[in-house]
């Protein structure tokens, strides 16, 4: 601009002598013309020459003036062409940060779950350069974020219909497995329907792994709680239990922790979504192998197939379908036939920073490793060591152990109620009680477990074979009455055991006399063989 | 609360084969838990270090009594543990013993 301004002061002069020499010329013409002719013509001829000299030097000067005008006006276009065109760029950022930080910071606000009429004033109002925002600009925010909110509404709806049939799904699948569990344990006796009711149970795991899967897509936590930690053997099993080529997974080496109640269902599920991949793209002969170790960061669950191992593509494919599941997925990138194991795992991987990696096999397969960190594990108060079921109930201390010695299951009241029942006198007890007890102390203060085979048995329920065979329960008391023969510890658990099975010495005698008397009649003891039969027998009674 | 695993990852194949196992069969184990075995078959082990019925075993883990015999098929075939039926006694109480009974009936 300044270019274009400063020349014409310059360029007058220049300007001037340019009009000054076709003046000039024309001047220098005349003369030339007026000097060969002569008289009136010469007259004539100056004149002609003058005008023409003025008219040249008028329009000279004209020209000149035009020249300088359009010179302007060129400059002053020039600048305009130049307002003009910083303003486009101007529009053009303007347009650029609406679309790169405007919108995105609004969406992000409306996703913040805000009204877009709350967003417009949050973010365009409260900030100064948006305060003024073009009109129309305005108006194509505000549409925007009206469509976008539209559409996330629907897409909510849609994906809470899908939660809760899912979830409708699950509270029908986990009434039906425990219902199936009750059964199971009713027809335990009965294996042709056992096995049966084992495979309908089969069938509902699928059926609510694939609930759970849905309900994880749709963005919903899994249902399930567990009040308690789970270890993590059984949690591995319960993954195991929801896929349907279960038989094919191997579990070698769990470490033995537990995982905390919370964390136990999204890992059982993830796992089980793992488990499934590994065994659908292995061959069915091939075994899968699962291991989990305690690393730095927590346990690493390793599953290792034996199948085709997957392509660089193909693991490409699945990673990236992991990491997009991570970042949050869209239903419709699920496409036809949706493969959803990944997905889910990526939810869940998400949800529960559980890291997830496919990698290469040493047997050729995939190896997918799962690493739970390490604020899900727990190695505290898990029941049992490596399992929960039976686990409690399981006879745990020595001294039940010792009672398991005389194969008379430790169960009080089964002792308690001959006891009551019989009305024999307790006098008699005492008398005849020194003949048995030796060899009941006996019995009971060997517990090694060489030793206690069969014979030991036979002694301990040789005195009980004649006669039902709870009166053998009835004498743990008997030792308690004998009690200075014995060893100190085996007092001790004898006198538990007695205080466990009844309340006092008194009960005990009912036993003792027709033991010490069968003894006595049939002198020596030599159907020891009889004896399990009879405890059997009357176990069998009891269970039946 | 149930626990997460189902009954048949503990059995296996539902239609494997079971031994001929009553729940008065008595049952031995005839060596320590190795890791390798799987722990319900460990705490069978464990608890059959003295004889047990199969029905106590049942009870004591409260598995039903199916599964306990698929379970202990597997033990069996491997030989970790022994079963012996139940001695079946003579369809007759013992002579002596009804006598015995009677002498102690009649001396009270």
């Amino acid at each position: 601009m300044v270019r274009v301004e400063s020349p014409p002061t310059n360029r007058d002069i220049p300007a001037v002598r340019a009009a000054l020499l076709p003046v000039v010329l024309m001047a220098g013409a005349t003369a030339a013309g007026a000097v060969p002719v002569t008289g009136a013509t010469r007259a004539a001829v100056v004149w002609c020459g003058a005008i023409a000299t003025v008219v040249v030097a008028a329009l000279a000067v004209v020209l000149n003036r035009r020249r300088r005008a359009m010179r302007v006006q060129r400059a002053q276009y020039e600048q305009r062409i130049a307002v003009l065109e910083h303003r486009i760029a101007v529009y053009d950022q303007e347009t650029e940060r609406l679309s790169k930080e405007l919108l995105p910071a609004a969406i992000r606000r409306l996703r913040a779950s805000n009204s877009p009429q709350e967003v417009m004033r949050d973010i365009v109002d409260a900030d100064e350069s948006y305060r003024n925002l073009p009109k129309a600009q305005r108006a194509l925010v505000l549409q925007v974020l009206d469509i976008i909110d539209n559409e996330e509404a629907m897409r909510d709806s849609a994906q809470r219909a899908f939660v809760s049939v899912a979830r409708r799904v699950q509270a029908i699948v986990h009434r039906q497995a425990s219902e199936l569990r009750e059964m199971e344990d009713h027809h335990g006796r009965n294996p042709d329907v056992f096995d049966d009711l084992l495979r309908i149970d089969h069938g509902t795991a699928l059926i609510g792994r694939l609930a759970d899967s849905i309900a994880v897509l749709g963005g919903a936590r899994p249902s399930r709680q567990w009040p308690k930690a789970v270890p993590l053997f059984s949690v591995l099993r319960g993954a195991m239990s929801r896929i349907l080529e279960y038989q094919r997974v191997d579990l070698h080496s769990i470490a033995k922790v537990a995982i905390v109640g919370t964390a136990v269902e999204p890992l059982i599920h993830a796992c089980a979504e793992l488990l499934d991949n590994a065994t659908r793209y292995s061959p069915p002969q091939t075994r899968v192998h699962v291991t989990a170790v305690e690393v730095q960061t927590g346990i690493a669950i390793e599953i290792e197939d034996g199948g085709v191992s997957l392509s660089e593509e193909a693991r490409a494919r699945a990673e990236n379908m992991l990491a997009q599941a991570q970042a949050g997925i869209n239903m419709n990138d699920l496409g036809e036939s949706p493969r959803l194991g990944m997905a889910v795992v990526g939810r869940l991987a998400r949800m529960y920073q559980l890291q997830v990696s496919l990698r290469q096999s040493a047997y050729g397969g995939v190896r997918a490793v799962l690493i739970v960190p390490r604020d899900m594990i727990t190695t505290g108060p898990a029941p049992g060591i490596a399992h929960g079921i039976g686990a409690t109930s399981r006879p745990q201390s020595s001294l039940d152990m010792s009672q398991m010695q005389h194969v008379v299951p430790p169960r009080g009241k089964h002792k308690a109620r001959p006891a009551a029942t019989g009305p024999v006198p307790s006098l008699a007890s005492p008398a005849p009680a020194p003949s048995p007890a030796p060899l009941a102390s006996a019995a009971r203060s060997a517990p090694a477990a060489a030793a206690m085979g069969d014979d030991e048995i036979v002694v301990t329920e040789w005195t009980e074979g004649g006669l039902p065979q709870r009166r053998s329960r009835g004498r743990a008391p008997l030792g308690s009455h004998n009690l200075p023969q014995q060893s100190a510890s085996a007092a001790e658990s004898v006198a538990r055991n007695g205080h466990n099975g009844h309340g006092g010495g008194g009960t005990a005698p009912p036993g003792l006399w027709l033991e010490a008397f069968t003894q006595a009649v049939n002198g020596v003891p030599d159907e020891p063989r009889n004896d399990p039969d009879s405890d059997d027998a009357w176990d069998k009674g009891d269970q039946k | 609360m149930s626990d997460p695993e189902r009954l048949y990852v503990i059995t296996g194949a539902p239609d494997g084969e079971r031994a001929e196992l009553d729940l008065v069969t008595m049952v031995v184990a005839q060596a320590e838990p190795s890791p390798t075995v799987q722990p319900e078959q460990a705490a069978i082990l464990r608890l059959c270090k003295a004889p047990l019925s199969v029905a106590e075993i049942s009870a004591y883990l409260s598995l039903p009594f199916s599964v306990v015999t698929s379970l202990l098929t597997e033990l069996l075939a491997t030989e970790l543990i022994e079963s012996r039926a139940p001695i079946v006694r003579a369809a007759l109480p013992d002579r002596s013993l009804l006598e015995a009974v009677m002498h102690g009936l009649q001396k009270l």
